[in-house]
């Protein structure tokens, strides 16, 4: 199986862990107390699965995956933040930093110093401190203050900080508008798919009503048979589309759009199981249309209240057990 | 050390590896062990340093346990198969 993945330097030890207890080998266990793997966490690339914690062969992976953890973990939070909680997270580094520059100059040769003087700890001081603070995190660095001694530390590590949250804010500001986009597109593309469910629905239902008038008619069989079976080949299409609507809604549809569309379903479904049953006996199916007619009812028979996901008003649920009552009587 | 693959004599593909080099380079990183038996089996006892990949795991999770596709690898299960 790892073969087939491509591994290519895997072996197979025969004798398993049977073999290996028999003779007498140590093994490792996991105790409770061990972060026992647990396939439903909700971290998406879960722990690695217990690797053990003195055997040199499991570090490898294990370290990497802990990695990969930690990143989602910050993208995570990134993710989670609105950009307004992230420019505000900004603005507070740069205040922290700020402070901790003037603390600084309290302590003594820890803070800031500008042309040649060090920056005093009274109000003033705070605000050239905090002036600073902008300057470093903006990385403009003009250098009219400079920091010495411990300040220094703070500076390079909230020059990084405040870059990489100001990233995050530009970047999320942006990602927005295009996630809007995006979405908008979706809701159109959806809006004409639905429309065309539609109307290919009522299609069906006067293509399958014109064949009962050539039954009646009296028309040659192989004419009728030919019609039905593309009228059918178009049901199922615009019938899946319908089921996959009502199982994985991508959008939510409007109720009223929903309900016109599970009507003529319905309709259609009555009027093409009329129409079998008023078929003349010599009229035999063909094999094509008995399958396409086999997969139609099962999966108009997965239509109905109960069954779909989701909860839907009174009204849409009585369409769909409709729906279904209608393919149950198709033969 | 390629002596000591000795390819199944009837059907299987897979090369073998014995108890003793599993044993010998137990500790030797470029060797990763994976247990394809269950949590509950791997948890109650398996071979120290190996890594836990159920089979019906194996397709979903093996790139993330096992980067490499070179690397060297010894994959065991329960019984005497």
């Amino acid at each position: 199986m790892l073969h087939d993945l491509g591994y290519s330097n895997v072996r197979h030890y025969r004798g398993g862990i049977a073999d290996w207890v028999e003779s007498g080998e140590p093994t490792e266990s996991v105790t409770a107390t061990a972060s026992e793997p647990d396939p439903a966490a909700a971290t998406p690339a879960g722990p690695p699965l217990a690797a053990s914690p003195s055997g040199e062969i499991g570090r490898g992976p294990a370290r990497l995956s802990r990695m990969r953890q930690l990143d989602n973990s910050v993208l995570d939070l990134v993710q989670r933040r609105s950009t307004l909680q992230l420019f505000l997270i900004w603005i507070g580094t740069i205040l922290l930093s700020g402070s901790c520059y003037w603390l600084g100059a309290l302590i003594g040769d820890h803070g800031l110093v500008e042309g040649g003087r060090p920056v005093g700890a009274d109000l003033k001081g705070f605000a050239s401190a905090v002036y600073f603070s902008f300057v470093t995190a903006t990385s403009i660095g003009y250098g009219d203050i400079v920091p010495v001694g411990g300040a220094r530390v703070i500076a390079i590590a909230e020059a990084v900080t405040a870059l990489l949250v100001f990233g995050a804010v530009v970047a999320k500001f942006v990602s927005h508008r295009q996630e809007e986009l995006v979405s908008e597109i979706h809701r159109v593309t959806f809006d004409e798919r639905l429309d065309r469910v539609e109307t290919n629905l009522h299609l069906v239902i006067s293509e399958i009503l014109s064949i009962a008038s050539m039954c009646e008619a009296k028309a040659p069989l192989n004419r009728i048979s030919t019609r039905l079976e593309s009228a059918a080949l178009l049901f199922l299409g615009e019938l899946r589309t319908t089921r996959d609507l009502l199982y994985q809604p991508r959008l939510m549809v409007e109720e009223g759009v929903l309900a016109a569309i599970l009507a003529t379903l319905a309709s259609a479904l009555s009027v093409l199981s009329d129409l079998l049953a008023s078929l003349p006996p010599e009229f035999s199916r063909s094999q094509p249309f008995m399958i396409t007619l086999d997969r139609l009812t099962a999966l108009a028979q997965e239509i109905c209240g109960e069954c779909v996901p989701h909860t839907y008003t009174p009204r849409l649920v009585f369409w769909m057990d409709r729906i279904q009552a209608t393919a149950r009587q198709i033969k | 050390m390629a002596s000591e693959v000795n390819t199944a004599a009837n059907s299987s593909a897979i090369p073998e590896i014995s108890r003793e080099e599993l044993r010998r380079r137990l500790h030797d990183s470029s060797l990763a062990i994976v247990d394809v038996l269950p949590q509950e089996s791997y948890a109650s006892a398996h071979i120290p340093g190996a890594l836990n990949l159920p089979l019906e795991m194996v397709a979903a999770r093996a790139r993330e346990l096992l980067p490499d596709f070179a690397a060297e690898i010894a994959v065991y299960c329960g019984k005497f198969t």
